[in-house]
């Protein structure tokens, strides 16, 4: 369990035809809102500095349209730009934001929190063949190989409550799925392996802090686990300090990561952190039947009490 | 450096039997910031106090520590003490070393070990407590009263008497509740309508009652002095004011056969009515299920005869919301009955009775309907199948009372008394009757109760058999009671032509649903829980909810309607204030880190958090965040415990006194 794109064995290209397409519409759309004064800025993709990567881009001006694009290097959730980072990005007035499907779901999560209200924002969905997973070559076209884990078991390719869908799916090739081998496997543990598992994979922590700087939904701006008075998580890259801080972290997204996978792949020391999500997630799926980011929520499941609310861990 | 005074009691001998105090002082004396530790017989005696107030002004003590019981015994009494020395109360905290740790260890070094620790947790929490003022709310002086029988008509009198505004909330058609349905009451046989329709008249013509009957609670907000009650009116179909209580519409009802609930099923109602002639109010409601216009559109019969119009069909229910600052509960209670219990309920029936399936077996509801001069036989003892009158009767009492494999263990304490009293009503109407009672014993401590079971017995030749019941089943046109009697040791079988059984005081359907919607709690069976059984019999748990009648547990009607008027003095002693001075246990929220993601004001049951926009000087929004409004939080900490970003705390309770705490150990 690495957080590298395994190659399989057959490497099929994935039609990505559309990429075009998505890309003159988000041109055309971008140029039109920030021309007539829909939005004061677009938050989108521009083409990065090395070829075949791209980078995010803030578009104010409407002449600069042009520059955007989608492509599958477009990996980033831009929905980040939106909360801690939104004071950097733009003062006042609404904002457009490039989502792909599973982006949406951040959105979705993040205006059921206060931190944006849609009629703020308009959003310029896309439809999404899939984006590279890391250790990708970026010379290399998309294919069933180096496909990101996450983009193998999608079910949000075309985005849903967005102003408008950029696009239209080409068809895919079978894909063998990845992330739910992975996720068979970590049930099949023990609690006792389980646990060793984990202490294994956060030993190697660096405390970086790379995860919550991307991850859309660490958007405090003093995070517990940088308090000292009183120190709630010793923040050195110890074992105890370490596990503590995966288990705040993996505790506070319960219910509202939607597995975007970026901490994944930010992260430099390869800890399989999206498998720990999704293990949440499914907690939460059995637990109370709720998957985060499907729509904006006035209140989720571990905020809110039901009476048939499942009390059998009470022992 | 703090100057705290810690005092360790030795509680007689509860704590000083298994904590060595001595030394736990001795211990503490040596910790930075204790200025003085001593330890004393009984702190919360007046020398205790004495002691306490004396050190304050002597070692110039910033803060305190009592180590000593509960603080829910004894916060207030020291809080109290350090106050009139000039303390800030808040800033005295006690340390429990009875109940958490003298009363439930044996080992002494082990719970003094113990002991020193727990006391040394409350020394690092009083150096970071802080002096807080009290907060104080007004009050709402207007009561709520659930349920109108005769614990919630007594109640409700009471209160409006003493000039305060009343809602009483009773969900069926008519006040009156049981009583009204009662023919004569023990221990003086008078008649229950002559005297419960006097007070249920009382209660409509008392300009400080509001009554909404066919009404229900939908939703309890707020808390002591500051409740929000939201009733939900059920669409009655006859409009209240325009109503004059003619009766036209019922007797021109097409439905006349609908068994009426209050007669037991003997007798039979339309779809428009009132459960019973005296009702309060006078008005009609609609039975939507049974009538013939709200099943098929035709009819309409009752809107056509009612002269002043006053049928509406189209009514909705209504939600209303109304701010009241004390609530009394008295919703009664229901009957077992011996019918099939579902699946999984710790309740049985009796299956050995017939359960329920036997006409002429019927409880003792239904026989004081068979006795009531105004019930459905005009008061003639005549059985349901076939309207006979019975010669011989059989009672049978503590019918799933007292019967732990039926699943209810109490006594409900008014059948004895009813049973006896059934025996001479029968006997004043049956003179040739004969009536016998299977009874495992006589209970009648109360004025003139036993006066009055000696009486069925001796004078009124009621037959007693000491003995249970083990089976009744119906052989031609009588039922055979196959019981035994254990004062003889013999097996005894009666044919009887009715049987009355006197079955189990129970509390309402659904009592638990209300008890979470008004947050009080409840015991096994659902009766509501007091707060104490024998100091606070009337109070519940939660502030500002007092309890009246059978709904806290079987009760006879002298006992109802003292619990209803004390639960009203109690009321009234919370009106006498105008103000009600509330702990600042409360939450704050550090506006710089909070980040408004509001999941505080998702999980706050008291509905306390609000949102609060930060503006600059010229006005411009600058950011939004959360508010706590100290007057309606409860201090629960909910909040706390949820907030992401650590931005909000209780006072008195802040991460870093609990860290603190935590890092002491
Ligand atoms: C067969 C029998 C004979 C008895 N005979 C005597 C006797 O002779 N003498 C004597 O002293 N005692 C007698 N009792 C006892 C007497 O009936 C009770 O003491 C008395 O009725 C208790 O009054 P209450 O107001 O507490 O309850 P109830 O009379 O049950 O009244 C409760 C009221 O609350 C209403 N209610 C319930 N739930 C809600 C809700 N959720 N919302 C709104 N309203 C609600 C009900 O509709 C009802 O009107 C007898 C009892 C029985 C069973
Ligand atoms: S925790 Fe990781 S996968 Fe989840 S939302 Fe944050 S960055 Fe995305
Ligand atoms: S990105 Fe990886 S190394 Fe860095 S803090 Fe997160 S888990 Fe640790
Ligand atoms: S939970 Fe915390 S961060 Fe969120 S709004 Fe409340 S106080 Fe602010
Ligand atoms: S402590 Fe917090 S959650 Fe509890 S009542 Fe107060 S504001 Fe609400």
């Amino acid at each position: 369990m690495n957080s590298t794109a395994q190659k399989l064995e057959t490497s099929t290209p994935i039609d990505t035809s559309c990429y075009a397409d998505v890309t003159d519409a988000i041109r055309k759309e971008a140029a039109r809102i920030l021309a007539d004064g829909t939005v004061t800025a677009v938050v989108g993709y521009k083409a990065g500095r090395r070829a075949g990567t791209t980078m995010p881009a803030i578009v104010t001006d409407p002449a600069e349209a042009g520059g955007l694009i989608f492509s599958p290097a477009c990996v980033n959730n831009l929905a980040l730009y939106l909360t801690k980072a939104k004071k950097d990005v733009v003062k006042k007035g609404r904002i457009a934001i490039v989502a792909k499907g599973c982006d949406m779901r951040a959105l979705a999560g993040l205006m059921g929190e206060s931190q944006i209200k849609r009629e703020e924002i308009f959003i310029i969905g896309v439809v999404c063949a899939g984006v590279k997973g890391s250790g990708a070559v970026n010379s290399e076209p998309l294919t069933t190989g180096n496909l990101a884990r996450k983009c193998r078991e999608c079910t949000v390719r075309t985005p849903e409550g967005a102003d408008l869908v950029a696009g239209t799916m080409p068809s895919l090739p079978e894909l063998t799925p990845v992330e739910a081998l992975e996720m068979a496997r970590l049930e099949a543990m023990t609690p006792a392996e389980r646990w060793a598992f984990w202490k294994e994979q956060f030993s190697r922590c660096v405390r970086c802090m790379a995860c919550r700087q991307v991850c859309p939904f660490c958007y405090c701006e003093q995070c517990l686990c940088d308090k000292n008075r009183p120190q709630a998580v010793e923040s050195t890259p110890r074992p105890a300090g370490n596990m503590a801080w995966h288990i705040v972290r993996a505790m506070h997204l319960a219910g509202r990561c939607a597995g975007c996978a970026e901490c994944e792949r930010v992260c430099p020391m390869e800890i399989p952190l999206n498998l720990l999500n999704r293990k949440m997630a499914l907690e939460m799926k059995e637990l109370y039947g709720f998957e985060a980011g499907l729509a904006p929520q006035e209140k989720g499941p571990l905020s809110s009490y039901k009476e048939d609310d499942d009390q059998s861990f009470i022992k | 450096m703090s100057r705290i005074g810690v005092f360790v009691c030795h509680c007689g001998e509860n704590i000083s039997r298994t904590v060595d105090v001595e030394r736990v002082a001795a211990e503490i004396g040596k910790l930075p910031g204790v200025a003085l530790a001593t330890d004393y017989k009984y702190m919360c005696s007046d020398p205790g106090q004495g002691l306490l107030k004396k050190a304050i002004a002597e070692h110039r003590l910033d803060g305190l520590v009592v180590a000593a019981c509960s603080p829910r015994m004894h916060e207030k009494t020291f809080r109290n003490a350090a106050k009139a020395a000039g303390l800030n109360p808040f800033l005295c905290e006690m340390a429990n070393i009875r109940e958490h740790c003298s009363w439930v260890h044996e080992d002494r070094e082990e719970a003094t070990a113990k002991a020193i620790d727990i006391v040394r947790l409350m020394v690092e929490r009083v150096k970071k407590d802080k002096a807080l003022q009290p907060i104080t709310v007004p009050i709402t002086k207007r009561a709520l009263v659930i349920g109108g029988g005769i614990a919630g008509i007594q109640a409700a009198l009471d209160i409006a008497d003493c000039g305060h505004q009343v809602l009483l909330v009773e969900r069926e058609p008519s006040i009156g509740g049981h009583m009204a349905q009662l023919s004569e009451t023990f221990p003086t046989l008078d008649c229950s309508q002559c005297i419960m329709t006097p007070k249920m008249v009382d209660v409509a013509n008392h300009p400080n009652i509001t009554l909404h009957t066919w009404s229900e609670i939908e939703n309890v907000d707020g808390y002591i002095g500051n409740f929000q009650v939201t009733i939900r009116k059920k669409a009655r179909s006859v409009d209240m004011d325009k109503c004059t209580g003619c009766g036209v519409c019922m007797a021109k009802c097409p439905q006349k056969k609908i068994k009426s609930t209050f007669d037991r099923g003997l007798g039979t109602r339309p779809a428009i009515y009132v459960p019973f002639p005296q009702a309060v109010p006078n008005t009609p409601v609609i039975d939507r299920e049974n009538c013939t216009y709200f099943k098929s559109g035709k009819c309409g019969v009752c809107a056509k005869v009612c002269g002043p119009g006053a049928v509406d069909y189209d009514q909705q229910d209504e939600l209303i919301t109304e701010p009241v600052g004390a609530i009394v509960v008295a919703t009664g209670f229901e009957l077992y009955t011996i019918n099939e219990k579902p699946k999984g309920s710790p309740i049985k029936g009796y299956g050995e009775f017939g359960h329920g399936t036997i006409p002429d077996v019927i409880d003792g509801m239904t026989f004081e309907r068979l006795a009531s001069a105004s019930g459905p036989t005009g008061g003639k003892i005549l059985r349901p199948s076939d309207g006979r009158e019975p010669k011989q009767v059989v009672f049978v009492q503590c019918v799933g009372s007292r019967a732990r494999e039926k699943g209810i263990s109490y006594c409900s304490k008014v059948c004895c008394m009813y049973t006896a009293k059934h025996t001479m009503l029968y006997k004043h109407k049956v003179h040739d009757g004969q009536a016998y009672v299977f009874f495992m014993d006589a209970r009648t401590p109360g004025k003139s109760y036993d006066e009055f079971w000696r009486r069925a017995v001796e004078e009124e030749e009621a037959v007693y058999i000491r003995g249970m019941v083990s089976r009744l089943y119906q052989k031609g046109d009588k039922i055979v009671v196959m019981g035994s009697d254990i004062s003889v040791g013999v097996q005894v079988e009666i044919e009887a032509d009715l049987v009355v059984l006197a079955t189990a005081v129970q509390p309402r359907q659904g009592a638990d649903a209300l008890a979470q919607k008004l947050g009080i709690s409840y015991d096994t069976y659902n009766f509501y829980s007091e707060a104490h059984a024998k100091l606070k019999p009337v109070e519940c748990a939660t502030a500002g909810i007092y309890l009246a009648g059978a709904c806290q547990g079987p009760k006879d009607i002298p006992d109802t309607v003292s619990q209803a008027s004390a639960a009203a003095a109690k009321v009234m002693t919370l009106f006498s204030r105008d103000q009600l001075e509330r702990e600042p246990i409360v939450a704050r929220v550090n506006e710089r880190n909070c980040v408004a993601c509001f999941y505080c004001k998702k999980v706050c049951p008291y509905g306390a958090v609000e949102e609060k926009e930060i503006r600059d000087r010229q006005g411009n929004l600058v950011r939004v965040v959360a508010y706590v409004n100290p007057g309606v939080c409860g201090g629960c900490g909910t909040c706390q415990a949820t907030c992401p970003s650590k931005s909000v705390e209780l006072e008195g309770y802040t991460d870093e006194q609990v860290m603190a705490m935590i890092e002491a150990l």
